[in-house]
């Protein structure tokens, strides 16, 4: 046997990097790190703190009370209910939209990967009022969601547009054509190699799309408050909800509330993290 | 034959990319598609593949007409130059796929890619991901992978293209070992001459879109057909409106032999063994010959020293095209 | 090449065209319809009203120094980020895509309970200070940092990352000392990526809305921002007003992503 087919595998290089936790800051750099957590703690860590605080000040009956609360309950059910759904709908969606984008050719694709960003650019406020357009009173569709749950999902299925389409989009430019090539040349039809070799490279990317939908959908306000007429019990999303309790100047009760949707996103944050890195280490 | 193509053309636009080939591959044996960049060699393997379709002509492998079947029922296997490996499965996965395609048994399977491992020496690697592979091992999973579905042909485009040169040398020699062992029809694509004569059992040389000569690598280097084929398999110089080999010519300090070309001796070259004289003739052209160490030490030779340069006893020579 | 058969491709290509054109080309076009309804001059009307004027300022105000601070802090950031190894650096990294997630509404409130000047916990000493926070401009620029704040850093990271540091140390090897080596070697190579982070932070922060309510007061003329007066037109039935003021503030952020589209080098042309 020749020597180049005995030889052991050569690893990946690794990059020179010292071991994580021991620090390579210059004095510089440290006073700009300080300078950066410090504005970073005082607009981000420590508000956020404050929600726990006031949470946990209040003690756990209370806040037991207020989530559970009808209204409340009701409220969560919509948001959860139909962030889940407009999710779901976008991993469809999204890798059909991000498949055209990318594989199909036609006249007017440039505008179509444009539309794709707008919901993204477009101020949420406006984007209820541009969905009203088409789908409140008098619409031209006869389609008169506003005020009702659909008007819920319909919202949040626009501003979620983007996630998925731009998560998946650069994952499907990357595979490359002579692997799908491969297969085809071992016999797998276009079902087998669009199931067994395109989806397995796209899964991580529109799981990871997939979570920023669902954090996004959970804790959408803008769009909906021309939209859904945030009626209690039928229209009311969580964060309307925690709204009308800072109007009314219950900040216990809305803390609490902010506290279960910080948790929800946590959740998604540590799912996203750990996905991507899961990712990083196939590639 | 295993392989009959028969009046193929292809056009990208309104760029040429293949004119009327016509060529047929024997059975068992191992065949080059030898040609320059961009001369349509990978054109050429994709169609025999189904990856491409030609716009006219037939394509016909043992026998039955594959000219409209999609690649996935040709029963080819096709190594590629870039691996195309399936990332997110494990070696044996990837040699299993195309064995799972055909519904095989578990256990047949199993078997099966236990042999092919075996076959290219990467038993112990079964169950890692390509990516914790050298790029050697991946082409020789990417060739187990091929032959797992017990082709009728193998389709090698420039399979060791991405090598480096020491792996690539060996791995050459390695798939003519492969190849006496499973004996399947083989064509691969190369642009390098060394390795298209050294492995090769029939060469067929592709310039521009076009076949310009096919046979075995001896006819090729004796007897080309032209001046192209000439200059594509080895160096050449023009000695008098021929080409020839720069090892073809002789050389002698004295005028002996009639119809030699007188010239000076302007350059001279010592690599190794080897010489390479450069002349300058009387009419003001430049030969390039080359010669033993010894031998151009019993001439005795030296630069601007007068010599006269005549073809050696059968030797190859083709017309220049300017002399044509 | 493999491709799918032609009447899946039609499919696709249909039913994802009509969807987008659903969901979002088609609305749009109707608030620009309604906005040029009588032509020019509600837009007109609206520009003239002190009221959209006033709000149109803040908002320009407002969004505009968002996006200088998250600017700074996102290159800041990303260096150290990319560049430097220190504790806790895993769980910045983590906690930088934290306000992607939160709603807005959440952020005005968490900025009311540390900033507010009755019993916040930094709010009484600022404004015994004489430094207003809630109900005041600072307030608002901060909840607009708070929900662009990750957009930079999501965008130059990745290319930090890809550009690797060989540069940056051939240039130290040259004698060049930290400022230059910033200014002459790593700004240029990461251009492109803090200008797409610039314009989607401008877009973003042009549009906030809920944390901004939540922060400003809502009071009109003063802390009121474009997008408040959208809602508030839009409640008080001045709808050819909302209509004219959503235009201008959607034509700013649809110019935003168009500028964007082509100023981002095209990476492969399919
Ligand atoms: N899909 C395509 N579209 C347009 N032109 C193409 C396409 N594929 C190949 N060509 C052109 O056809 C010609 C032949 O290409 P081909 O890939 O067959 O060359 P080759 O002999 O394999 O060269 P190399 O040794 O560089 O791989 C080239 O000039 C190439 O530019
Ligand atoms: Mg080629």
């Amino acid at each position: 046997m020749t020597s180049a087919l005995a030889t052991p595998v050569d690893r990946p290089a690794r990059t020179r990097r010292p071991v994580v936790g021991t620090s390579t800051l210059t004095r510089g750099s440290g006073l700009a790190l300080g300078i950066a957590m410090t504005w970073f703690s005082l607009l981000v860590l420590i508000p956020l703190a404050a929600i726990v605080a006031t949470t946990a000040a209040g003690g756990w009956e209370q806040f037991w009370r207020i989530v559970t609360n009808d209204q409340t309950l009701a409220a969560l059910r919509l948001t959860v209910g139909s962030a889940l759904g407009v999710t779901a709908l976008n991993v469809f969606m999204g890798t059909a939209i991000a498949w055209v984008l990318v594989r199909d050719r036609f006249w007017g694709k440039r505008i179509l990967d444009v539309a794709i960003d707008i919901p993204f650019a477009l101020p949420t406020i406006v984007a209820g009022l541009v969905l009203l357009a088409l789908y409140g009173k008098g619409s031209p569709l006869g389609l008169e969601w506003a005020n009702t749950e659909m008007s819920v999902r319909l919202a949040l299925a626009f501003v979620t547009l983007p996630f998925i389409v731009r998560t998946v989009q650069p994952v499907l430019e990357e595979l490359e054509h002579d692997v799908e090539e491969a297969a085809a040349s071992l016999g797998a039809g276009r079902m087998t190699i669009f199931r067994r070799i395109i989806l397995p490279s796209l899964v991580p990317a529109i799981a990871a799309g997939a979570a920023l939908s669902f954090a996004r959908a959970i804790s959408e306000y803008g769009s909906l408050v021309l939209l859904s007429g945030n009626l209690p019990f039928k229209t009311e999303v969580v964060s309307v909800r925690v709204l009308s309790f800072i109007e009314g100047g219950n900040t216990a009760a809305a803390a609490a509330l902010a506290t279960v949707m910080l948790i929800v996103a946590l959740v998604v944050i540590v799912a996203v993290d750990v996905i991507s890195r899961r990712v990083a280490r196939r590639g | 034959m295993s392989i009959d193509i028969t009046g193929v053309n292809k056009l990208f636009g309104d760029f040429v990319a293949l004119e009327d080939v016509n060529v047929s591959i024997p059975t068992g044996q191992l065949t080059a598609l030898l040609g320059p960049s961009g001369g349509g060699k990978s054109t050429l393997l994709r169609i025999i593949a189904g990856l491409d379709t030609a716009d006219t002509g037939t394509i016909s492998i043992e026998g039955t007409d594959a000219t409209k079947l999609p690649p996935q029922k040709r029963n080819v296997g096709f190594v590629f130059q870039h691996y195309a490996v399936f990332k997110h499965m494990t070696v044996a996965k990837n040699v299993a796929f195309g064995l799972e395609i055909r519904k095989k048994s578990k256990k047949e399977i199993a078997h099966r890619v236990d042999e092919l491992l075996k076959l290219v020496h990467l038993s112990q690697f079964a169950h890692r991901l390509p990516s914790q592979l050298s790029g050697g091992q991946r082409q020789r999973m990417a060739l187990a992978r091929a032959l797992a579905v017990e082709p009728t042909v193998l389709l090698l485009d420039e399979p060791f293209g991405a090598l480096d040169a020491k792996v690539r040398k060996e791995l050459r020699e390695w798939l003519r070992r492969l190849h006496d062992e499973v004996n399947v029809t083989t064509v691969f694509v190369t642009h390098d001459q060394e390795e298209a004569l050294e492995v090769a059992d029939e060469i067929v040389v592709i310039n521009d879109g076009r076949v310009e000569q096919i046979g075995s690598p001896d006819e090729l280097y004796d007897e080309p057909a032209n001046d192209f084929v000439m200059g594509f398999l080895g160096e050449v110089t023009s000695l008098n409106g021929n080409l020839i080999r720069p090892h073809d010519v002789d050389v002698t300090t004295a005028p002996t032999l009639a119809g030699a070309v007188q010239g000076e001796i302007s350059r001279m070259l010592r690599i190794g063994f080897e010489v390479r004289v450069t002349v300058l003739t009387d009419d003001g052209q430049e030969v390039q010959v080359t010669m033993t160490r010894t031998h151009a030490r019993a001439l005795g030779l030296e630069e601007g020293q007068h010599v006269w340069l005549t073809a050696a006893t059968g030797a190859t020579t083709v017309p220049t095209m300017a002399a044509v | 090449m493999v491709r799918e058969p032609t009447a899946v491709r039609w499919l696709l290509r249909i039913v994802v065209c009509a969807y987008v054109f659903l969901l979002v080309l088609w609305p749009v076009s109707l608030v620009v319809a309604h906005t040029f309804e009588n032509g020019l001059a509600s837009l007109q009307e609206t520009l003239a009203d002190p009221e959209v004027q006033n709000a149109l300022l803040l908002t320009a105000q407002v969004a505009g120094i968002a996006v200088v601070i998250n600017l700074v802090f996102g290159v800041t950031t990303s260096i150290l980020l990319v560049r430097y190894e220190f504790p806790g650096k895993r769980a910045l990294s983590a906690m930088i895509d934290v306000p992607l997630s939160v709603s807005p509404v959440v952020v005005g409130l968490a900025l009311v309970l540390v900033y507010n000047g009755q019993d916040g916990w930094l709010g009484r000493a600022a404004e015994s200070a004489g430094y207003y926070v809630i109900y005041d401009t600072p307030g608002m620029i901060m909840a607009t940092c708070f929900v662009a704040l990750p957009l930079v850093i999501r965008e130059v990271v990745p290319v930090l990352t890809e550009v690797g540091d060989d540069q940056e140390q051939a240039a130290r090897s040259l004698g060049a000392n930290g400022p230059q080596t910033f200014w002459r070697i790593t700004l240029p190579s990461i251009k492109w990526a803090v200008v797409y982070g610039v314009v989607l932070s401008l877009a973003r922060s042009l549009g906030e809305y809920g944390a901004v309510r939540v922060v400003s007061g809502n009071i009109t003329g003063e802390t009121q921002t474009a997008t408040l007066v959208v809602q508030e037109k839009y409640l008080d039935f001045a709808q050819d007003t909302a209509y004219a003021t959503s235009f201008l503030l959607a034509t700013a952020s649809v110019l935003c992503i168009v500028v964007v589209s082509l100023l981002r080098p095209k990476e492969s042309s399919t």
